[in-house]
Order: structure tokens, then C-alpha cells, then sequence
């Protein structure tokens, strides 16, 4: 956090963002901006939205029916819910990794070299390329490089985020939406992902959704704190835990709510 | 409920609950040996009524003759020739039902909209509902002589009449077990590959497919198992001429199969002759056909698993070597395409088979060219096509029917009873019968089906005996119903005495309908996510309270699709009752189980077959069971949706 | 949970109304051993076999109710006999059989006839083994059969033409036993090589066990085999089915299936066409005609044997002719 340089570029912002789930208002105008090359993270309390903003930004909800979207989301100044945004295109630069780890019933090779091939890699010496580096990146290299060929359903869990999150480097992203990466984890597997989250900053961008504050407060940059469909604060993680200009983001992180 | 122990007194065997726990276990046991035995007592007793014609025409000679001609002196009992003309209208079968079920399940699950879906599924299935002598009619009339005018051929009566009947026949089955596999994928994979910026065509086709894959096998077995042991229908339409198609690739030369031969001399044939054993003889090959074609399936099946999830190291680092290549699938396809030049020669002469040989070849280079969007765009529109061609035979076989039998309809012809040899009159006592014959064979197969397939998958791990099981199912799917038609009519009605007897034909019939049950009910249990049976266990629920309120529940959907498939292939089946239970004429409604009854597929038959100047009537009994049909599936369907709705709430 | 146990509710109930409909399957009508006649909300059509028990049936018209009279031709006396028979074998057979019960019963208020049909194999099984009081049979009895059941009586009950059919469009009118032998050897593959147009003749016939082939194979066939190509169908009905549309075919059927779908060809014999009329089959003119029979195991006796000397009697042979077969009694 003390090496930010000044005013970095932003490469992801909102501008009035509505979300509807039929008639229900799941998100209220939110205006956000994420900056490239750091470590945002977005928190509030369980149903406040962060998750489905979170899904915005390489639009998965349109996998939800009777999801409707209005105001903009600006992806390198571009609105991807254009109809005209092709969309395959944003997801392979706006990456994501899930709350519950969620390999495919595949080998551990076959898993990383799944967004590769989808994106046209056909050479089989690029193809254990790209998945030794991928796997050295997400730190798993030396506890699977001897079972590449086995099921990534026998991995620990832990494993198996890591694996995700190699999964989703494989295919080279500006950008990796993580939506609680690590609620499923135990602390060291948790601290693992934290350390990968440090090290990935310096080639992506990262936006970081979770339930816990600290680490909230370890591994971003800036933070977001939601309330009820609204971004209620958002500023330097700095600023935000330590002199937060709303009452209600202070009393959620000294846990004096509700 | 208070138990309490002193840590001395803990008993090695835990508490009374695991007593009732171990007789439940030994139930479903029990449920699923039956099966196995069924099949035994089956082939045991094929075996036994066609080991005179083994002996006396020999093996070798039986299996590799070329003529069948048993009437002529001296009689020649060559099968070599159904042999071929079963795997050719099998195969042909297949070849046009997999690829366009699979297209249909993929959209039904991955594309179409929710309402689109629960119209169209139902009336998919309905296909099933549809009895196999209507199918038999409507091949004859509209199909062969389809094939006679488009082809200009003497007869359109041919192979490639009885593949593709077969193939629509087999259409509900694949669709509908595969769509259950498809949508019960979990969203995460989904989720997982879209987000990796993959396509919704390469996410179906390499994540949600694959992983599905097991639930689509069975389905394609299931729907084998219907195409080679159907009989009524396929006799209508293939010629029945014993020939071996020369070359083997013309397709719209006239073939008999196994069954066809079954179905139409067994009737006849003096009992007891060597052409009796020789029928009993076909039959038993035809069982082990089936066995044969059963374990290549499964075998298959593991195989594809291994490469795809990885589970067996050796065996998938040794696959993924030979199929991963893409030389081989390169290869393959060739020959594909080959092949099916060859097939479009031998019907249409060489200009045609040229240009089809054209046509793959640009489609061969274009394809890989094509950018992802283009790709998905072909992909999709080959899918849209595939579920068109699925509805349009959906429509003309309905209009067909419709149009012809609703002249027929009337109140005296619902509420009736037949007069003039069914040319006048009504049918009520058939609609009554069938009603009867669908509700005694559901209520004997379900639980029967449902504890076998409890079995299965929740007490058992894979190993032999669950294997002997499976692949007494398997062997159950595949034999012929005119085959349990016989085993009835031996076993139960003059061995165990029953008679003809409307008990004979719903035990008959739920035999022929358990393995569907029991198949799909495996498939839907297996689909239930383990975490939940942990989730109750850990409750400190015993295992069969975790089976009976928490994984049947889900489960519910794919247990009452087989039902529904059952429910439309038990009321459609001619054959199993033929010999079993049914009269054609009868004063007064059965009294009891021991009494015969009438039957709508049965009275079609006879007035389909014997009754001259009875096709209004045809069509209207034909129509009438449908509409049974259709209304005993609307209440299941209405079953089905509700437990829908309420899991996705 | 709630929207679950609902649904659980409802699967409930269905497993309750398919069961209940078991039950009712298993208890019948009335739940009484005693038969309950056919219960159809019909009463305002008030066809025979609707009403209740005691009506007559007056679907053949000519069965006047009985009286005390000889039995002159139109008159048949019913011995009264109560009970229940049933009737197997032959698809040939049944509906002649179907049409005699359908008139016997409207003459015997206490009988019950079951028909049904499965071939003539399940026929001389059913007779034989007793599982019907009387089977049906389009063909001779075989040696294994007589060995198997010694006690096997067969009476002829009706005579039967077998008719040459082709497409309507066809143009010839009649074939000699020896052309219509080159078809079926596949000597003669074009209508041309029997005097019609140049077409590839479409040779359809019936299956290797049926009765109907086996009269074919005596009379024509002789020791030569059938064309391998040759189309087979199970049925009479099955054979019309293909012959009608296929302006190639050629096939053959009972008397009683020919009708305006199909052409019916003459027996050309020393250069005179025969029709397959009536008196052509009596007198033996026409060449192809065949017995049909009636099985039973013993003497028949009550019921059964009431019911056969009903279709030997005038009226019976008369529901035979009306069916479009030629009764057994007729002379020329």
C-alpha cells in the first residue's frame, strides 16, 4: 500500500449502475472506480450487493433470468452492456474466481489448458507452457506437478482455489474479479491466497470481494464498503478503515452493527 | 430416544435403529436381485426351448448361414442374415437418433427458454406414449412411401425405412434421460468456463457435455435397448426379407431382424417343431447381441470418463495420448465422412455422392477457420435444425393420427363397447383394460425399480455385484418385449397358472419397464450432490432417513421422467400382452386380476391387421391412447414441474 | 423444506391413485366373483353390449329371438349354457369367430365369449393345453402337434379364397398358376415377363409360419423356393397395407380383404380368367381355396359345443359369409 504510486489509471469504472432482479432492486446507483494495476476490495454485510456488483464487471449476471441492468459499467472507457460488446471477449480479460472452488470434473492439466484451447492455443508444447506458469503463478506447481494427468476433484480445497485462480491467469486477463475467495478455506491455505493476491497486483488488476476486514485491510489498496445496494464509502483502504468519513462504515468495521 | 452408555457397556453393535436399518438395506437388495434373477430365469429359459435347434442344426451352421427359409424342404436355418439386418437398423437407428437427441437435450437445457422448455419436453415424450403398431402404420403409409417416391425405387420398404422409425422411436428416451443429465450439471462449471471467456458453444460442448456424459450414455443405451428389442414396428416397415443388403451400404434394400422374425412366425409356428426351437434359438442370440452391445457401451463409458475427468492415471495418460491427438479424431472423422459418402452413393449414384464428399471436405477446412463467434453461431443453428427436425416429426406423426382418427370420436365410441368386430361401437372396455394393464405394472415395477436403483447407488460401492446387477438391467432394457411376450406366457401364465390373465400382462409388462425405471432413478439419485447425504448423516440421520428426506426429494424429477417414459411405453406395447392378457372381445369388465381384458394397443392391432374396413376405428383407438397417455403424463409432468420450481426456489 | 413436503405430498397422492386404480383393478367393477356386466355410461345409446345382462344383441339382424321351432335354416336354438369360454389362435379366424360371438351372445344371455387371436401355433397350444376351450387354426395341424396333443379334434368351420392383389393402376387382369409361380421364384422380376408394363415387380407375401404361405407354397410353390427379396408381412391386413400404395406390388390375401385399395386378379386356367367369387371356390373352380378350423382338446362339451354347433349351424355359416369368407356347408 505504501509503494502506491499517484493517481493511477482506471481502467474499470461505473456510472450510475442499476441492477434489478425482477422487481427487486438488488444495486442503487453505483459509481465506482477501480484502479489499474491495484487491489480493490468491496465489503459490507452479507446481501449488500457486492457480490452481484462484482458480477457486473464481466456481466455473469446475464446468466440470471429476469436480471435487468441500467446506467453504464465502462471497461476501458467502453460500455460492455452494449449489445454490440461482445462478451466472450470481455470475460477472457475480465477473469474471475469463485466463492466455492469449482474445478472442472477434469484433470489438473486439462483445467488450466481449458481457457487456452477455447481461445484458439492448439500447440501442445505451448499448451504445457502456459500450465507449468500458470501453476508456478498461483503457487501449486510443486505439490501437483507430478499428478498433472489426475482429476482436479481430488485436491484439497485450497488446492483447488489455487487451481482456479490458475485456471483464470492461463488465459492472461487485465483484470480478476475473486468473489470471497477464500471463505472456504482454512487460514493457511487463506494466507496462501493472500500472498498470490500480493504478487498478482503487479501484472493485474484486482477486485476482491469479502467478508473479512482484515483481510480487507491486508491485501487492498482501496476498498469499497456497501450497504444495502449502495456504496456507501469507497477511498484508499487507508482511509477507509482508519477515518471514514461515514458513520456507517465506521461502526461496520469496529463491528458496532446492527 | 434416550440411549445412554457407560463407556463400559458400549455395545459393539450400535443401537436398535441399524436393525431396521440393515432390513431396509436387505429390501432394496432383494429389489435389485430381482432383476438379475428375472434375467436368469429369462435366458435360462431361452436357452433351454432353442437348445434343440443347436443341437440339431449346429452352431456354426445356425450363426453363418446365409438362408432362412424354415418352411422349405428341406428347411435352412441360416440367421447370418438378421444377424446383419439388426446391426444395420440398429446402428442406422442410432446414427440418426443420437445425434439429433443429443442436439434436442442440449437445447432444451442450455437454450431454450424456461416456457419454450416445459412445452416442448412433454411433447417430446409423448413420442414414447405413442403405441410402437401406430409407429408400425404411420412408417408404412407415410415413411416407405416416402422413400419409394423420393429414391424411385420398386419398394421403399428398406433398412433405411426401419433405421430411421427406430431412430424417431428411440428419440424420447435419449432426449429426455440426457436433457435430466445435462441440467443437472452444476451452474459452477457453467459459471467457471464462461468466466474464462469461453463461448456458451465451448462451454457446452467441452465442460457441461463431458461432465454429463455419464447420464447421456445411459440414455443412449436406454434408447439402443428400445430400437433392438422393438418389434411390432420394425417388422411393418424393413420388408422382412431374409437377404444380407448387397453392397452391405444400400441402405433401402429390404433386411429382416431378430425380432421381425420373432414377431411374425412365432404366432404361427406349431410348438414344439425345430422351427420352434429355432425361433427360442434367435431369440437367445438376440439376448447376447444385446449383452454384447451393453458391456462395449459401458466400457466405452469408463473410458470417456477417464479421459475427461482424469480419475484412472494410467489409463488416462494412456488415452489421452491415443484420443487426445488430434490426428485420430482427424482420422475419424475422415472415415465418417467416407462412410457416409459411400451410404449417399449407394442411394443416389455417384454425382451425388461426389458433391456430399465436397461438401465435408470444405466443411472439413472451413470449420477450424471460423472464428469463435462464427463457430457458435453454426453450432447453434445445427442445434435450432436438430430440435426442428425433432418437431416437425413430432407434428406430422400427431397430425397424422389426429386427422385421421378424430372422425372417430364420438361419446358411443369413448363409452362403448365394440360391435361389428370394432368397425361400429365403442372401446370403452380397452381404455378401461389398458388402464388397468399401465396401472398394475407401474405399481409392480416402481418400487420395485426405485429400491433396486436405492441399492445401487446408495448402498453399495461399484464393484461386482453392483456390476452384475447393472449389467442384469442392462440385459433386461435390451431384450425384446416380444421376448417377455413368450417369458409370460411360459412362466406365468401356464407354468405358475395364471392364465391369460390381466395379472400376467401388468407383471409382464413391469418387467419389460423396470430397467427404464431403474436406470433413470440411478442416474437422478447419483445426480444429488453428496454434501447433502453428508449434511444429513452428520445429522446423525441414519442412512435411510437420509435417502428417504433428503436425496429423494431431488432426485424426484428424474425418477418420475422414467415413469413417465414407462407409463407411455406400457400402454403403447403390443407384444408382452399379445400372448399374456388380452382378448379381443369380451362381455363384461375383468372381475379380477385372474380375468382377461381388452387393451387399446391390442384392439388396434387386430383391427389394424384382421379386420378389413376398420381404419377410421384404427386411428381413433390410436388417437384415444394417446390422449390416455397424454393425460396420465400431464398429472406426472405437473409433478415434475412443481419439484422444479421448488428446488430452484 | 415447506414447498418440499408438498411436493412430496403430491407424489404421495399419485402413488395413492395409481394404487387405488390397482385395487380397482384387482376387485373389479363389483368386487364379487360373480361377472358384473360391461358398466358404460351409455345408457342413453343403447347398443347391445352396453345394456345389462339379459338383453339380446341384435348386431346381425337376422337373429330373431328364439322359439321352440325346429331348427330350420334361420333359426338356431341356443342349448343355454352358462359360463365363460374362450377363443384363440388364428388372426385369420377371428373375426369370423369375433362376428359369430358377437350374434351368439345376443341368442344366450348367460354366455360370455373371450376372443382373442395369436397365430395358429398359439392357437393349437392353447386348445390343446387347455387354456381356451377352443382354438383356431388357418392351417392343417402338424405332425408335432398331433404328437404333442393326441386328443386334438379338428372341425372345419368356413372355407377361405386366397386372392392375387396388385395396385389398382395395374392393367393385367389375370395371371396362370405358372406366372404367378415365376413371381414368386423371381424368375419374372417385370411385369413385362408376365404381359404387363415394363415395372419391376414389388413380390410381397406372408411369413414362413403362417398358414396362408403353407396353402401357397402346396399350391403353387411346389418345391421351389421363394425369391430371397421377397417382402414378408405377418398379417392379411399387413400384406393389403403394402400392396395398396406400391403400383409394383404384387401380394396375396384372404377373400375378405379385398376391397376398392387393391385390384384382385382372376386365375387365368386353359385361357378362361376365374374371379375369386363365391361359388368359384365352392365348386373348386377357382384353384386357390383352403379350410379353415376350429380346435378343441376332446369332444367339446356345454358352452363350447354350443357355440360350435352355432357356427356350423345355417345362421352361424351365414355370419361367415357375411365376414367374406365361404361357409363350410355350402355345395355347389
Amino acid at each position: 500500500m505504501t509503494m502506491t504510486p499517484t493517481t493511477p489509471e482506471t481502467i474499470i469504472e461505473t456510472r450510475g449502475l442499476d441492477l434489478w432482479y425482477g422487481p427487486v432492486r438488488a444495486l442503487k446507483e453505483i459509481a465506482i472506480p477501480i484502479r489499474a494495476n491495484r487491489v480493490t476490495a468491496l465489503i459490507g454485510p452479507s446481501g449488500c450487493g457486492k457480490s452481484t456488483l462484482l458480477r457486473c464487471f464481466n456481466r455473469m449476471n446475464d446468466l440470471v433470468p429476469d436480471c435487468r441492468v441500467g446506467g453504464l459499467v465502462l471497461y476501458h472507457g467502453a460500455d460492455i452492456n452494449d449489445p454490440a460488446y461482445d462478451v466472450v471477449e470481455l470475460r477472457k480479460r475480465v477473469g474471475m474466481v469463485f466463492q466455492k472452488p469449482n474445478p472442472f470434473p477434469k484433470s489438473i492439466y486439462e483445467n488450466i489448458a481449458y481457457g487456452p484451447r477455447v481461445h484458439g492455443e492448439r500447440d501442445r508444447k505451448g499448451l504445457d507452457a502456459i500450465v507449468e506458469r500458470s501453476l508456478r503463478q498461483a503457487a501449486l506447481w510443486d505439490e501437483v506437478k507430478d499428478r498433472l494427468h489426475e482429476s482436479a476433484l481430488g485436491l484439497s480445497g485450497g488446492q483447488q482455489q489455487r487451481l482456479c485462480i490458475a485456471r483464470t491467469l492461463a488465459v492472461e486477463p487485465d483484470v480478476i474479479l475473486m468473489d470471497e475467495p477464500c471463505s472456504a478455506l482454512d487460514p493457511l491455505a487463506t494466507a496462501k491466497i493472500e500472498d498470490l493476491i500480493d504478487d498478482l497486483k503487479q501484472n493485474y488488476t484486482v477486485i476482491i470481494v469479502t467478508h473479512n476486514m482484515q483481510q480487507a485491510a491486508r491485501v487492498s489498496d482501496f476498498t469499497g464498503f456497501m450497504y444495502l445496494g449502495e456504496l456507501v464509502e469507497y477511498g484508499e483502504t487507508l482511509q477507509v478503515f482508519e477515518r471514514p468519513t461515514k458513520e456507517l462504515t465506521e461502526r461496520y468495521i469496529t463491528g458496532r452493527f446492527g | 430416544m434416550e440411549q445412554t452408555f457407560t463407556v463400559a457397556e458400549v455395545p459393539r453393535v450400535p443401537p436398535r435403529s441399524v436393525n431396521r436399518e440393515s432390513i431396509i438395506s436387505g429390501l432394496w437388495l432383494l429389489c435389485a436381485l430381482f432383476a438379475v434373477v428375472i434375467v436368469f430365469f429369462i435366458l435360462l429359459f431361452l436357452v433351454w426351448d432353442g437348445l434343440p435347434a443347436f443341437q440339431e442344426i449346429g452352431l456354426v451352421p445356425f450363426l453363418t448361414g446365409t438362408t432362412w427359409s424354415p418352411t422349405f424342404v428341406p428347411p435352412a436355418y441360416g440367421i447370418l442374415p438378421l444377424i446383419v439386418g439388426t446391426l444395420l437398423v440398429t446402428i442406422g437407428a442410432m446414427v440418426i437418433a443420437v445425434p439429433l437427441s443429443i442436439a434436442t437435450a442440449i437445447y432444451l437445457s442450455e437454450l431454450a427458454p424456461y416456457r419454450v422448455k416445459v412445452a416442448v419436453k412433454p411433447a417430446i415424450e409423448l413420442l414414447a406414449g405413442i403405441p410402437s403398431v401406430v409407429y408400425g402404420f404411420f412408417g408404412l403409409i407415410v415413411l416407405v412411401e416416402f422413400l419409394r417416391i423420393t429414391f424411385q425405387v420398386p419398394s421403399g420398404e428398406s433398412m433405411l425405412a426401419g433405421a430411421i422409425l427406430l431412430g424417431i422411436m428411440s428419440l424420447p428416451t435419449i432426449i429426455s434421460v440426457s436433457e435430466d443429465a445435462i441440467a443437472a450439471v452444476p451452474r459452477e462449471f457453467r459459471e467457471g468456463s464462461l468466466a474464462l471467456g469461453a463461448t456458451r458453444w465451448q462451454t457446452i460442448r467441452q465442460v457441461v457435455v463431458p461432465a454429463a456424459l455419464s447420464g447421456i450414455t445411459a440414455a443412449i443405451i436406454l434408447g439402443m435397448g428400445r430400437a433392438i428389442g422393438e418389434t411390432m414396428a420394425v417388422l411393418m416397415v424393413t420388408g422382412n426379407a431374409a437377404i444380407i443388403p448387397s453392397p452391405i451400404t444400400n441402405v433401402l434394400s429390404p433386411v429382416r431382424t431378430l425380432t421381425g422374425t420373432l414377431g411374425i412366425e412365432m404366432g404361427e409356428v406349431a410348438i414344439g417343431s425345430l422351427h420352434y426351437h429355432a425361433l427360442f434359438a434367435v431369440a437367445t442370440v438376440l439376448l447376447l447381441i444385446t449383452l454384447a452391445v451393453n458391456l462395449g457401451a459401458t466400457r466405452i463409458l469408463a473410458r470417456l470418463n477417464a479421459r475427461t475427468t482424469g480419475r484412472k492415471k494410467g489409463v488416462s495418460l494412456r488415452l489421452s495420448g491415443i484420443v487426445d491427438s488430434p490426428q485420430t479424431g482427424k482420422v475419424v472423422l475422415g472415415l465418417l465422412a467416407l462412410l457416409v459418402a459411400a451410404v449417399i452413393g449407394a442411394v443416389g449414384g455417384l454425382v451425388s455422392a461426389g458433391a456430399a464428399l465436397m461438401v465435408i471436405i470444405v466443411l472439413a477446412f472451413a470449420l477450424p477457420r471460423l472464428s469463435r463467434r462464427r463457430s457458435q453461431q453454426l453450432a447453434f443453428l445445427l442445434l435450432y435444425a436438430a430440435v426442428g427436425v425433432v418437431l416437425l416429426i413430432l407434428a406430422i406423426i400427431l397430425f397424422d393420427i389426429v386427422s385421421k382418427g378424430l372422425p372417430a370420436l364420438s361419446w358411443e365410441f369413448l363409452t362403448g363397447s365394440p360391435r361389428d368386430l370394432g368397425r361400429a361401437g365403442g372401446i370403452f372396455p380397452a381404455i378401461v383394460g389398458t388402464l388397468y394393464l399401465v396401472a398394475g405394472s407401474i405399481a409392480f415395477a416402481l418400487p420395485l425399480g426405485i429400491g433396486a436403483a436405492i441399492y445401487l447407488v446408495e448402498y453399495r460401492r461399484e464393484g461386482r455385484l453392483t456390476r452384475l446387477i447393472r449389467v442384469g438391467v442392462d440385459l433386461l432394457n435390451g431384450t425384446p418385449s416380444i421376448v417377455f411376450g413368450l417369458f409370460g406366457l411360459t412362466f406365468l401364465v401356464l407354468f405358475l397358472g395364471f392364465g391369460v390373465s390381466m395379472l400376467a400382462g401388468q407383471l409382464t409388462l413391469g418387467l419389460m419397464v423396470l430397467p427404464t425405471i431403474i436406470r433413470t432413478t440411478e442416474e437422478a439419485l447419483r445426480q444429488v450432490p453428496q454434501g447433502l447425504r453428508e449434511g444429513s448423516l452428520a445429522l446423525g440421520a441414519t442412512r435411510w432417513q437420509t435417502i428417504s428426506r433428503v436425496v429423494l426429494g431431488p432426485a424426484a424429477p428424474g425418477i418420475i421422467t422414467g415413469t413417465i417414459l414407462s407409463i407411455g411405453r406400457a400402454a403403447g406395447e403390443t407384444a408382452p400382452i399379445l400372448f399374456t392378457a388380452v382378448v379381443f372381445s369380451q362381455r363384461y369388465l375383468p372381475a379380477s386380476v385372474f380375468d382377461p381384458v381388452m387393451a387399446l394397443p391390442y384392439h388396434l392391432f387386430i383391427l389394424a391387421t384382421n379386420v378389413p374396413g376398420a381404419e377410421t376405428n384404427q386411428y381413433g383407438t390410436a388417437l384415444v391412447l394417446i390422449l390416455l397417455v397424454s393425460a396420465i403424463y400431464a398429472v406426472a409432468i405437473a409433478v415434475r414441474t412443481r419439484y422444479h420450481t421448488a428446488l430452484r426456489l | 423444506m415447506k414447498s418440499h413436503s408438498t411436493t412430496l405430498l403430491l407424489l404421495g397422492m399419485a402413488a395413492v391413485v395409481i394404487g387405488a386404480l390397482f385395487v380397482a383393478g384387482c376387485t373389479g367393477t363389483g368386487g364379487s366373483a360373480t361377472p358384473t356386466p360391461t358398466q358404460a355410461p351409455s345408457t342413453t345409446v343403447p347398443t347391445a353390449t352396453t345394456a345389462a345382462i339379459g338383453t339380446p344383441i341384435a348386431t346381425v339382424g337376422t337373429a330373431s329371438s328364439a322359439t321352440t321351432a325346429p331348427a330350420t335354416a334361420g333359426t338356431f336354438v341356443s342349448n343355454g349354457a352358462k359360463g365363460k369360454i374362450s377363443i384363440t389362435g388364428s388372426t385369420t379366424v377371428l373375426p369370423i369367430a369375433q362376428a359369430l360371438a358377437e350374434a351368439y351372445q345376443a341368442l344366450n344371455a348367460g354366455a360370455d365369449i373371450q376372443v382373442s387371436g395369436g397365430g395358429s401355433g398359439v392357437g393349437v397350444q392353447a386348445a390343446g393345453g387347455k387354456t381356451a376351450e377352443i382354438g383356431m387354426s388357418s392351417r392343417d395341424v402338424q405332425d408335432t402337434e398331433k404328437a404333442k396333443y393326441p386328443d386334438l379334434k379338428i372341425i372345419p368351420m368356413a372355407r377361405d379364397g386366397i386372392v392375387m392383389i396388385v395396385h389398382p393402376s395395374n392393367d393385367l387382369s389375370s395371371l396362370t398358376l405358372a406366372q404367378i409361380k415365376d413371381i414368386y421364384t423371381g424368375k419374372a422380376t417385370s411385369w413385362k415377363d408376365v404381359g404387363g408394363k415394363a415395372q419391376p415387380i414389388v413380390v410381397i407375401g406372408r411369413d414362413s409360419a403362417s398358414g396362408t404361405r403353407e396353402f401357397f407354397n402346396t399350391k403353387i410353390m411346389g418345391t421351389n423356393a421363394t425369391v430371397s427379396t421377397m417382402l414378408e408381412k405377418n398379417s392379411n391386413g399387413g400384406v393389403k397395407s403394402s400392396v395398396a400404395p406400391n403400383p409394383g406390388a404384387i401380394g396375396y390375401v384372404g377373400m375378405g380383404y379385398v376391397d376398392a385399395t387393391v385390384k384382385a386378379l382372376n386365375i387365368s386356367v386353359n385361357g378362361t380368367g376365374i374371379p375369386p367369387t363365391v361359388n368359384n371356390v365352392v365348386t373348386g373352380y377357382y384353384p386357390l381355396s383352403r379350410q379353415l378350423f376350429y380346435l378343441t382338446s376332446g369332444d367339446a362339451t356345454g358352452l363350447a359345443k354350443d357355440f360350435i354347433d352355432f357356427t356350423l349351424s345355417p345362421d352361424g355359416q351365414k355370419i361367415v359369409e357375411e365376414q367374406g369368407f365361404v361357409a363350410i356347408t355350402r355345395t355347389a
